[in-house]
C-alpha cells in the first residue's frame, strides 16, 4: 500500500543519510562502502571491523552507506557516493558484461546459499517433481541461479514473482519458493514451519555452487586506492574472524545497527544468519584462500551468464585477470 | 516428662495420630482446592480470551463488510471510472476506524485499460486525500496485500505493519478480491482494500488482566506478535523466535497450534523453571490468535495463603491439643505415680502404707483394689514365708548335723594304719546332697586281715543315709563273727530284710585282704566291678560275677571269690556315682574313661590315684550339677615278697 511505500521511503531516506561519520585524520585513506542490503548479520564482518578499529589500524577511514529502496549499492557506486560495494558474483559479472568498468577486489562468500523449499505436504520431494509447478522467485534480483537451474534441467516451472516475504508460500499460494538459507529459510522456521516439514533443494547440490557476496569497485577507484582496498579486504576478513569468535557481541552489534535503521529485528534470526554466513566464508573443499575468488567459480559464473538466452550482454567475454584484482 | 513415661508415650501416639490424620485431611483439601482453582482459572482465562475475541470480532466484522459490499458493488458495476476516487474518499471519511482504502485493478481491467490502476484514498491529518498507487516503482501486483488474495481468491488480512507515513500507528490491511462482468463472463477484476489502525485492538488486549501479572497477547498467522505488553516484541519477534531464543520447545508447539486455528490451555516452563499457563483462542476473521498468559505461581497464590493460614491454625491447634492432653493425661495418671511410690514402700516391707485415694475412673479403682488385695496377700505371704523359712532352716541345720554324724561313721583319717606298712589305702565320699546313701569302711579283723567294704544304697537323701548307717553298723557288727565275706554279706542281707517295708536295698562289695600273704577274699553283692592294677602297670575290672544287692531277698546265697594280690598290686573300688557322672549333655563318664584314667596313672598310690580320677570326673561334668554320691576306695599291697 502507499502508506507502506511512504514508510519505506522515509526509512530508506533515513538510511541514505544514515552513515558512520568520523573525524578525518591526516594520513588516513577514506573508503566509503555500501553493502547490497539493509543492516543485518550478512554484513557483520564490516560492522565488527569498524567497531573494533581494524580499518583504522590499517590507516583507513571507513564509512558504511547502506542502500535504500530506490538507490541500490550499484547506484551509489556509479554516482561516486561510495568507493566499494558488496554484491553477488553473478551481479558483478553481469555489470562487467554490460560494459561497466567494474572490478572485483575481494570475495567473502565462497558458496551459494540459494535454495528452493517445498512443503512435504505438496509431495514435491525430488527436483523433477517441480515440473508444472509454481515457483516463487524474487522480482528484484538473485534470479540467475534459479533460472540457470531451470534451464540446465529443462524443467517447466511457472515463475511467480514475489517481493520479499514468505507469506504467499506459507499460505500455499506457490508450490515452491526460492530462499536464502541464511535468511528466508529461517523466516519460514520462525513462522511456525518445522524443518522436518520442508523439502530443501540447495542449488549448490545441482552443480550451481556459485559464490555470492564479493567486493567491487570501479576501475579508476581501483587504480587510485589499490593499497587501501587491499587493506579494506584484509581488515574485513579480520572482522569476520573476530565475529566468528565473538558471536554474542557481534549479534548485539548487528541488532544495534538494525535498531538505528529502525528495522524489525530479533536476535534469533540474526544469530542464524551470522552462523550460516560464517559457513559460507569458509572455502571448504574449494582450492582458494579466504577472501579470494577461485578461477573455477568465476568460469562457472561466466558460463551461466553466457547461457542466459534472455539477455544480450555487449561484453560477455570477460577475462578473470581483467575482472578480479 | 521422661521420654519413656506412660504420659509421654500416650501424648506421642495421640499427636502422631492427630498429625497423620490432619495431614491426610490437609492433602485431600489441598488437592481438591488446587483442582477447583485450576478449573476456575481455566474457565476465567477462557472467558477473558473469548470476551476479548468477541470484542475484536465486533469491531472487525462491520469493517470487513465495507470492502465486501464494495466488491459486490464493483461486480454490479455500480461504481466505475473517476467516481471511484470520490467513493473511496467518502468511505474513509465516514468510517473513523478506516485509515485508507484502495481499489487495485488487474492489468487492463480498469475502464482506463492501463497496466496499473489503483485509486487510493487515505487520511493525511484531518484531510482525506486521493491518489493512484500503481506504477513501475510501485508494482502492487507482487505485494502481499494484493498478490495473496489475488492468488488464493479469498479475503486476506495482511500481517500488521507499523505506519510512519501518516497514521503513525500499527495498521493491517484487509483485502477482498472483486470480480467484473466482461462479455457475460465473471472475471477477476482486482483487490479492494481497507487499512485499519490496530490501536483499539491494543486497548482491548491491555484491558485483559488476570491475577497480578497475567496478560494477553495477539499473534498474526505467521506467529508475529501483534500486541504484547513488551512493546519490543511487536513486529520484531514471533512466538517461534521467543521459543528458540529462550529454548522453550513447548512454546513453539503452542505457537503452531495457535496459528493452526485451535483453542487450548497449556503450560510452559522457562529455562529458569518459571511455569506459565496459556489459554489461547483463534480469531476467525483475521486468522490471528489470542493468548492469555498467567504465571503458575500466581494461580496458586490464594491457595498458598490459605495453606499458610491452615498450617498456622493447625500448629496452634496442635499446641493447644498438646497442652490439654498433657494436663488431662497427667491428671488421670497421677495416681499411678503415687501407686508406684506406694509399691516401692511395700517392696521395702511396709505393708501397712496408706494407698493413694482414687476419686474417679473405674480402672484406677480396680488398680486401687488390686493394690489393697496385694497388700493383704503380701502381708499374709510374708508371715507364712517366715514360718516356712524358719522350718527350712531348722531342717537344714539338722541335715548338716546328720551329715556330720554320717561322715563321722566312716573312717576319714589317712593313712589309717601307720603301723601296717604292708598296705596303704585311701578313700573319699562326696555326697550329692547334705546326706547320701554311699558308704565305705575298712578296719582290721586281726593283725593281718583287713576288712573293707564299699556300698551304694538305693535312693538318695535321708532314707538312703539311714539305710547306709544301718548297713555300716551291721558290717562292723557281723564282720568279726563271720569267717568269710559271703557270710558277712548274707548276715547283713538277712538283718536288713527284717522290717524292710520301704524295700530299700544296697549294692555292696565286701573284701578281706590278708596283708601278709596278699590273698583277697571278696563278695560282690550287685556292686560295680572294682579295678585291679597289677604291679602299677596293667589295670582291668575284676569281680565281674555280681550277686544281687543286699536287702532284696533274705535267704539269698552269696558266694565268696578269691584273688591273689602281688606286691604293688592295687584294687580300686567305686560307686556308680563315678561312672554315671553326667556332663551338661547328659553324657555319662563311663567305665571306659574310668579304666583309661586308671591305666594312665596305674603307678600312682591310692590317694593320688583317687585325686586324679576325681579331677578327671570334674573335667567331664564341667560344672554340671552332681546328681549322685561319688565314692572311691583304693588299696595297695606294699608287702615284701
Amino acid at each position: 500500500m502507499k502508506t507502506r511505500t511512504q514508510n519505506a521511503r522515509d526509512l530508506f531516506l533515513f538510511l541514505a543519510f544514515f552513515s558512520f561519520t568520523f573525524s578525518i585524520s591526516i594520513g588516513q585513506t577514506q573508503i566509503a562502502f555500501s553493502p547490497q542490503w539493509f543492516p543485518q548479520a550478512q554484513f557483520a564482518g564490516y560492522y565488527v571491523a569498524l567497531d573494533q578499529g581494524f580499518y583504522k589500524e590499517l590507516g583507513l577511514e571507513v564509512k558504511i552507506v547502506h542502500p535504500s529502496g530506490t538507490v541500490s549499492a550499484f547506484d551509489n557506486l556509479n554516482n561516486g557516493k561510495v568507493d566499494v560495494i558488496s554484491s553477488f558474483l553473478m551481479d558483478g559479472i553481469k555489470q562487467r558484461a554490460s560494459g561497466r568498468p567494474l572490478v572485483h577486489v575481494g570475495q567473502f562468500s565462497q558458496h551459494s546459499a540459494l535454495m528452493m523449499v517445498t512443503k512435504k505436504t505438496s509431495g514435491i520431494d525430488q527436483a523433477k517433481k517441480l515440473n508444472g509447478k509454481t515457483l516463487g522467485l524474487w522480482s528484484f534480483g538473485f534470479q540467475d541461479i534459479p533460472r540457470a537451474f531451470i534451464h540446465k534441467y529443462g524443467y517447466d516451472l511457472q515463475i511467480v514473482p514475489i517481493l520479499n516475504t514468505v507469506n504467499l508460500f506459507l499460505l500455499n499460494g506457490v508450490d515452491a519458493l526460492t530462499v536464502m538459507y541464511y535468511n528466508e529459510y529461517d523466516q519460514l522456521i520462525n513462522s511456525g514451519l518445522n524443518e522436518d516439514e520442508l523439502n530443501t533443494f540447495f542449488f549448490s547440490d545441482y552443480g550451481l555452487d556459485i559464490p555470492e557476496d564479493g567486493l567491487y569497485c570501479l576501475e579508476n577507484t581501483y587504480e587510485t586506492k589499490k593499497e587501501a582496498l587491499k587493506k579494506f579486504v584484509q581488515a574485513t576478513l579480520k572482522g569476520w574472524d573476530y565475529a566468528a569468535k565473538n558471536k554474542d557481541y557481534t549479534i548485539e552489534l548487528v541488532v544495534r545497527e538494525m535498531d538505528k535503521a529502525h528495522l524489525p529485528n530479533n536476535k534469533t534470526h540474526q544469530r542464524w544468519m551470522l552462523n550460516k554466513v560464517l559457513e559460507l566464508i569458509e572455502p571448504g573443499k574449494k582450492q582458494v584462500k579466504k577472501g579470494q575468488l577461485s578461477k573455477q567459480d568465476f568460469q562457472s559464473a561466466l558460463e551461466i551468464l553466457k547461457s542466459d538466452q534472455t539477455t544480450n550482454y555487449p561484453n560477455p567475454n570477460i577475462l578473470m585477470e581483467d575482472f578480479s584484482k | 516428662m521422661k521420654r519413656n513415661s506412660l504420659s509421654y508415650k500416650i501424648i506421642q501416639r495421640v499427636l502422631i495420630s492427630c498429625v497423620a490424620l490432619g495431614f491426610i485431611i490437609f492433602a485431600i483439601q489441598y488437592a481438591y482446592t488446587r483442582y477447583l482453582v485450576e478449573n476456575t482459572t481455566r474457565e476465567n482465562a477462557q472467558l477473558l480470551a473469548e470476551n476479548a475475541v468477541n470484542e475484536i470480532e465486533k469491531v472487525i466484522r462491520p469493517v470487513e463488510l465495507i470492502p465486501e459490499n464494495l466488491a459486490w458493488m464493483m461486480e454490479s458495476n455500480v461504481i466505475s471510472g473517476e467516481f471511484i476516487y470520490s467513493f473511496l474518499e467518502k468511505i474513509v471519511k465516514n468510517n473513523p476506524s478506516i485509515y485508507a482504502s484502495a481499489i487495485a485493478f488487474e492489468p487492463g481491467m480498469s475502464s482506463k485499460g492501463s497496466y496499473y490502476f489503483a485509486p487510493y484514498a487515505y487520511r493525511d491529518g484531518q484531510k482525506v486525500c486521493t491518489t493512484q498507487l500503481g506504477s513501475s516503482d510501485y508494482d502492487y501486483f507482487i505485494m502481499d496485500w494484493y498478490q495473496i488474495p489475488a492468488t488464493l481468491r479469498i479475503p486476506y488480512w495482511s500481517e500488521p505493519y507499523f505506519d510512519t507515513g501518516g497514521a503513525d500507528a500499527l495498521l493491517s490491511t484487509y483485502s477482498v478480491p472483486f470480480f467484473l462482468n466482461r462479455n457475460g463472463h465473471r472475471v477477476f477484476g482486482g483487490i479492494i482494500t481497507i487499512d485499519i489502525s490496530l490501536d483499539w485492538l491494543t486497548k482491548i488486549m491491555h484491558s485483559v488482566k488476570i491475577f497480578k501479572t497475567g496478560y494477553a497477547f495477539l499473534i498474526s498467522r505467521t506467529g508475529s506478535f501483534v500486541t504484547h505488553p513488551n512493546r519490543e516484541y511487536i513486529m520484531n519477534q514471533s512466538i517461534f523466535t521467543i521459543a528458540k531464543e529462550d529454548n522453550i520447545p513447548e512454546l513453539r508447539e503452542i505457537g503452531r497450534t495457535m496459528i493452526q486455528g485451535k483453542n487450548g490451555f497449556k503450560s510452559v516452563t522457562t529455562q529458569v523453571g518459571e511455569k506459565n499457563w496459556i489459554y489461547y483462542s483463534f480469531l476467525p476473521s483475521t486468522k490471528w490468535s489470542l493468548g492469555v498468559v498467567f504465571p503458575h505461581n500466581e494461580m496458586y497464590a490464594d491457595i498458598r495463603q490459605l495453606t499458610v493460614l491452615i498450617l498456622f491454625l493447625s500448629a496452634l491447634g496442635l499446641g493447644l491439643l498438646v497442652f490439654f492432653t498433657v494436663r488431662i493425661i497427667n491428671k488421670q495418671i497421677m495416681p499411678l505415680a503415687k501407686f508406684a511410690h506406694s509399691a516401692r514402700i511395700i517392696a521395702e516391707g511396709n505393708f501397712e502404707v496408706e494407698l493413694p485415694k482414687v476419686e474417679s475412673g473405674v480402672e484406677m479403682k480396680e488398680l486401687h483394689d488390686s493394690f489393697e488385695f496385694m497388700q493383704k496377700e503380701l502381708a499374709e505371704y510374708v508371715i507364712h514365708l517366715k514360718e516356712t523359712t524358719s522350718a527350712k532352716e531348722k531342717i537344714e541345720s539338722e541335715l548338716r548335723i546328720a551329715k556330720e554324724i554320717q561322715m563321722g561313721m566312716i573312717p576319714h583319717i589317712f593313712p589309717p594304719f601307720p603301723n601296717l606298712p604292708e598296705v596303704d589305702l585311701y578313700a573319699s565320699l562326696e555326697s550329692a546332697r547334705e546326706v547320701g546313701g554311699d558308704l565305705y569302711d575298712f578296719f582290721l579283723l586281726d593283725e593281718d586281715l583287713l576288712c573293707f567294704a564299699i556300698g551304694d544304697v538305693s535312693g538318695k537323701g535321708i532314707p538312703a543315709s539311714l539305710f547306709m548307717a544301718v548297713t555300716r553298723t551291721l558290717l562292723r557288727s557281723v564282720a568279726n563273727k563271720a569267717t568269710n565275706t559271703a557270710q558277712i554279706t548274707a548276715s547283713i542281707n538277712k538283718t536288713l530284710n527284717i522290717s524292710n517295708e520301704s524295700n530299700m536295698f544296697v549294692t555292696l562289695f565286701v573284701g578281706i585282704l590278708n596283708t601278709k600273704t596278699g590273698e583277697l577274699r571278696f563278695c560282690n553283692a550287685g556292686h560295680n566291678p572294682p579295678i585291679l592294677i597289677k604291679n602299677g602297670k596293667e589295670a582291668d575290672f575284676f569281680g565281674l560275677t555280681k550277686s544281687i544287692p543286699v536287702g532284696l531277698f533274705d535267704d539269698f546265697a552269696f558266694t565268696e571269690e578269691h584273688l591273689q594280690l602281688g606286691r604293688h598290686d592295687q584294687i580300686f573300688l567305686y560307686t556308680d556315682g563315678l561312672t554315671e557322672a553326667e556332663d551338661i549333655e547328659n553324657k555319662l563318664y563311663g567305665n571306659d574313661r574310668l579304666l583309661d584314667v586308671v591305666r594312665n596313672h596305674a603307678d600312682y598310690l591310692p590317694k593320688k590315684l583317687i585325686e586324679e580320677v576325681h579331677n578327671d570326673v570334674k573335667v567331664h561334668v564341667n560344672g554340671h550339677l552332681q546328681s549322685d554320691d561319688l565314692t572311691m576306695l583304693s588299696i595297695i599291697c606294699l608287702r615284701n615278697e
